[in-house]
């Protein structure tokens, strides 16, 4: 009878855990959704550019007024010069190059490097962000929910504080107080954004508290930590998935934000920088504001759709 | 009163946002005066230019503004005007921040307004189309509709709205104009682009949520019995499912409000340039201009806490199964 | 008392779904006459509900549809309808009252709302007439302070409560025929007890006709005229009530009568029919009760038995008997 008891305790409250067969179940499910394999395909494209890009590209800081403002390959443009010698105006045509294939800056640095140096910010950015945010998050709403009482109360009135702080201003006052480096940005947009997490996990594990394999457990005998650790967090990991992969974009979209209204790293080019000084430029380097743009409209459709789709396959109700 | 525990509850949450808002105004205001930069900062470039001795200059300054009194007073001063509804004094713009305040609202308010009104109209109508023809190509357009709208970044949206419509075909001018008189039908035409831009994105949210939340319940029991006691089917749909729909709706909506709006029309307002409070508060941080900032900080929050009074109040009369005891 | 005034015929709804199609109801048939109780008796998931959804048109239409059959309604194919036809007739003509009263009621109106609703739709009169009508229907069910429970939501009422107010609500237009999907299934043995009573009322009263769905032959028993017994999709048997207990001629139907439990007798164990009841994705092939019968032949999983008649209303698919 106790074997029985430890075995179901065991099996039943570890899916994800190393269970081979569930996880191939889920990838199936997964896969059957085309929006999210295209999520993912896109997804290991932007990894593969942010790695072996720099490596493939010239340096994004070089600047070279020669060619400054070069339109994509198969584009033209038209550069004005006023030569104040003549008093003219001449106008010439310039095209496109394969030497710069995305085109040049209004300080002559090639676009495709920038780009992917963007892509790499934004996925360190992305990856190392929402993982403080979901450890943070974790902690707070599973321990919230454990151990209840006035510890429960007590978090949760700082998660409502938090949550309250109008977001966007707190970053962009955190950041402007303290400096805009990179690794900074980061840690702030981890430690601010967490309290979605929190709060829906807390939820969960509420829930998960008094299910029966949580009391099968705890009636043999296992210590708080074990319960925590082997039961309820297993249970959750499915939660977290989703949640991490549908904070991604946010998170992505902070970051380009604050670089947008100058507040951004300055010596790292990511999208947001490029994307505001192509602001300026609009009626002589459109490209400059349309391709940061782009990838970052692409980069987050990516990741919502992966999110939404590994929503439906956990979600045992839904029938994919 | 039918619902005597609410006044109760009402009480209690005012108490509480009441709590809150003060320690947000709290750290915020620690944070703006823990940094290393001061009101002075803006003059010290000119001065250390002429040769001037900045050290004094500088005392001077925060003498005048009471910058160099202890933190511990100036923040119980600030809580003190405060109190009296005296939100103090604009460095950058040299006015009282009330009135600062008084002459920007407005245009954020439209902002919100317009975009919100935009969003939740058609938002909900074709989040309900979609989910009654499930499966049809009109579902699956709106839904990747709705997917492409909430991915936008929102900023950019507005520049290539800027790009194509002002710039490319000439049909709106690129910034906001300031001096158009509110109530004008040319003030309606300056607003369209950031009304797009921020309703874009509020729309598809709504797109989705009203979508998945009529999903969930087109297929629950009461819906045949109403269809059995030979309901026309727009009253099955728009009596039955969508009031029960309302209620994770509201939930949502309110939830993203908070958040995705504010920050949404804090970026919109910067893009065009519209004078609103989001732009002033971006100003004034840039300036270290602390009161204004605080004081923005402060309308936020009540706004957030008031929404946020406000759904749990709703609820209340959209299910009749919640009670608050 | 002997016209028929519902009449379905081969009767087959299936459901098209990305694991296969499942054939919910794959050939059923049944006449109900003038002022009769007629009970279609099944396990849970022989197809008995479809059956009921079908006879209104109310089955989830992107995976459901009826396919093939007929019901015929004062000279009407219910099937061939137009859903403009189908709505004056549902509710008003034809009412249906569903198995769990809370989830059949709408949670964010009140009962009154929903009652008089379905009253406003079909019968011109107005909003205070209307109300009165829905207070003394309530009255009729023997639901005690039938105006606060008028104002009161699904949640604020008793199981019993909800279930009479389910019934009301589908009397409001006096309908000549009513459906009810197994009233008695989830409620308990009291609550049972006094909602058998009210349909025996309603039977004794009025002329109007019931069809009764459950898969308790003892309320068959208690309540049916005739009955009809469903399994797989399909009719297995269907006779008299007093016929069919007394003389059932179907394994199967013989097995559910053993199943019920003899008060007076003490036994260890509870019989039941060996086995589960049909994937309705993959039915057996031939006779869809073979595996299960005791008396199964040869033939009886190779081809499906056909309808043969034993004597004047009794009515069998079996091999035994050709």
């Amino acid at each position: 009878m106790i074997e029985r008891l430890q075995h179901m305790a065991k099996k039943v409250g570890r899916p994800l855990y190393g269970n081979r067969r569930l996880i191939s179940y889920y990838w199936e499910r997964t896969r059957r959704n085309k929006l999210a394999v295209f999520g993912i395909a896109f997804i290991l494209f932007l990894i593969l550019l942010g790695v072996v890009g720099p490596f493939c590209t010239m340096d994004p800081t070089m600047v070279d007024f020669e060619k400054k403002n070069l339109p994509p390959v198969g584009f033209t443009a038209v550069k004005s010069l006023y030569h104040i010698e003549t008093d003219e105006l001449t106008t010439t045509e310039i095209h496109g190059t394969w030497k710069h294939p995305l085109g040049t800056d209004s300080k002559g640095r090639d676009m495709l490097a920038m780009i992917v140096s963007g892509a790499r910010v934004s996925l360190l950015v992305g990856l190392i962000a929402t993982g403080i945010a979901i450890l943070i998050g974790t902690v707070i709403g599973v321990l919230s929910a454990y151990l209840g009482g006035w510890a429960d109360n007590v978090l949760m009135r700082f998660t409502d504080i938090m949550m309250t702080f109008p977001f966007f201003l707190l970053l962009v006052l955190i950041v402007f107080i303290f400096g805009p480096s990179l690794a900074f940005i980061v840690l702030v947009i981890g430690l601010t954004g967490w309290t979605g997490t929190a709060r829906l996990i807390r939820s969960e594990s509420l829930s998960l508290r008094t299910r029966e394999f949580v009391i099968a457990a705890r009636a043999l005998g296992a210590s708080d930590g074990r319960v925590i650790f082997r039961h309820l967090i297993p249970n959750v990991i499915s939660l977290i998935i989703v949640i991490a992969t549908l904070s991604i974009p946010g998170v992505i979209l902070a970051e380009a934000a604050l670089s947008f209204i100058g507040l951004g790293d300055p010596t790292v080019p990511s999208w947001g920088i490029i994307l505001e000084a192509g602001q300026h430029s609009l009626d002589t380097a459109w490209w400059v504001a349309v391709e940061p743009g782009i990838m970052l409209f692409l980069t987050v459709l990516a990741f919502n759709f992966l999110g939404d789709g590994l929503r439906d396959a956990f979600d045992p109700k839904s029938n994919v | 009163m039918r619902k005597s525990w609410l006044r109760d509850y009402i009480i209690k949450r005012l108490i509480y946002a009441v709590i809150i808002a003060w320690a947000i105004v709290t750290i915020t205001f620690v944070l703006v005066r823990a940094g290393p930069s001061s009101p002075a900062d803006r003059y010290l470039a000119n001065m250390t230019a002429s040769g001037q001795d900045v050290s004094q200059i500088v005392e001077a300054i925060e003498a005048r503004y009471g910058l160099d009194k202890p933190i511990y007073e100036q923040y119980a001063e600030y809580m003190v005007n405060l109190f009296h509804g005296n939100l103090g004094w604009s460095f950058s713009t040299s006015m009282p921040v009330i009135d600062l305040l008084k002459n920007h609202w407005i245009y954020s308010f439209q902002l919100i307004l317009l975009s919100s009104i935009f969003a939740a109209f058609v938002g909900i109508l074709v989040g309900i189309y979609s989910a009654v023809k499930q499966y049809t190509k009109t579902d699956y357009i709106a839904t990747f509709f709705s997917f492409v709208g909430i991915s936008l970044p929102n900023f950019w949206l507005g520049v290539m709205l800027i790009l194509v419509f002002s710039v490319k075909l000439g049909l709106f001018k690129t910034y906001y104009d300031t001096t158009l008189p509110l109530f004008s039908l040319d003030n309606l035409k300056a607003l369209v682009l950031p009304v797009m831009t921020l309703g874009t994105g509020m729309l598809a949210g709504y797109v989705r949520y009203t979508r998945s939340a009529m999903l969930d319940n087109l297929r629950k029991g009461f819906v045949t019995t109403a269809r059995a006691k030979g309901l026309p089917e727009r009253t099955v749909i728009g009596k039955h499912v969508f009031r029960n729909a309302l209620l994770p709706l509201v939930t949502i909506i309110m939830f993203d409000l908070g958040s995705i709006v504010f920050g949404g029309a804090y970026l919109t307002e910067i893009v065009f340039g519209i004078p609103g409070l989001g732009q002033i508060s971006f100003n004034a941080i840039f300036a270290n201009d602390y009161p204004v900032v605080v004081a923005v900080t402060l309308i936020g929050t009540f706004l957030v806490l008031l929404i946020n009074l406000i759904t749990d109040i709703a609820y209340t009369y959209l299910d009749p199964r919640i009670r608050y005891d | 008392m002997n016209d028929v005034i519902l009449k379905a015929t081969n009767l087959k709804t299936y459901f098209f779904t990305r694991r296969g199609v499942v054939k919910a109801v794959d050939g059923v048939d049944f006449e109900l006459r003038r002022g009769e109780c007629l009970c279609l008796v099944g396990e849970s998931g022989c197809g008995k509900t479809v059956t009921a959804l079908s006879i209104l048109g109310l089955v989830d239409s992107p995976p459901g549809r009826i396919v093939d059959g007929k019901v015929m309604y004062n000279n009407l194919d219910l099937v061939k309808c137009s859903p403009k036809q189908l709505r004056q007739i549902r509710g008003k003509e034809i009412a249906m009252v569903f198995q769990e009263a809370q989830s059949a009621l709408n949670p964010v109106l009140t009962v009154g709302d929903q009652v008089m609703e379905q009253i406003r739709v079909h019968l011109p009169i107005e909003r205070r007439e209307a109300r009165n009508k829905a207070l003394s229907l309530l009255e009729e069910m023997g639901v005690p302070s039938a105006e606060r429970v008028m104002n009161s939501y699904p949640h604020q009422l008793s199981g019993g409560m909800k279930q009479r107010a389910l019934i009301a609500m589908s009397l409001t237009c006096d309908p000549q025929i009513l459906i009810a999907d197994e009233p008695t299934t989830a409620v308990d043995v009291t609550i049972k007890a006094q909602i058998l009573d009210i349909f025996r009322e309603l039977k004794a009263k009025s002329q109007m006709s019931l069809i009764f769905i459950t898969h308790d032959l003892a309320v068959v028993a208690e309540i049916g005229d005739r009955a009809v017994v469903i399994y797989g999709g399909k009719n297995v048997e269907s006779a008299p009530v007093s016929e069919i207990i007394a003389n059932p001629k179907h394994p199967y139907t013989a097995g559910l009568i053993e199943c019920l439990p003899d008060i007076s007798q003490t036994t260890d164990r509870l019989t039941s029919i060996p086995g589960n009841t049909p994937n309705p994705i993959a039915l057996p092939q031939g006779c869809s009760f073979h595996p299960r019968c005791p008396k199964a032949m040869e033939i009886c999983s190779q081809r499906q038995p056909p309808q043969i008649t034993i004597s004047q209303e009794h009515e069998v698919s079996c091999h035994l008997y050709q």
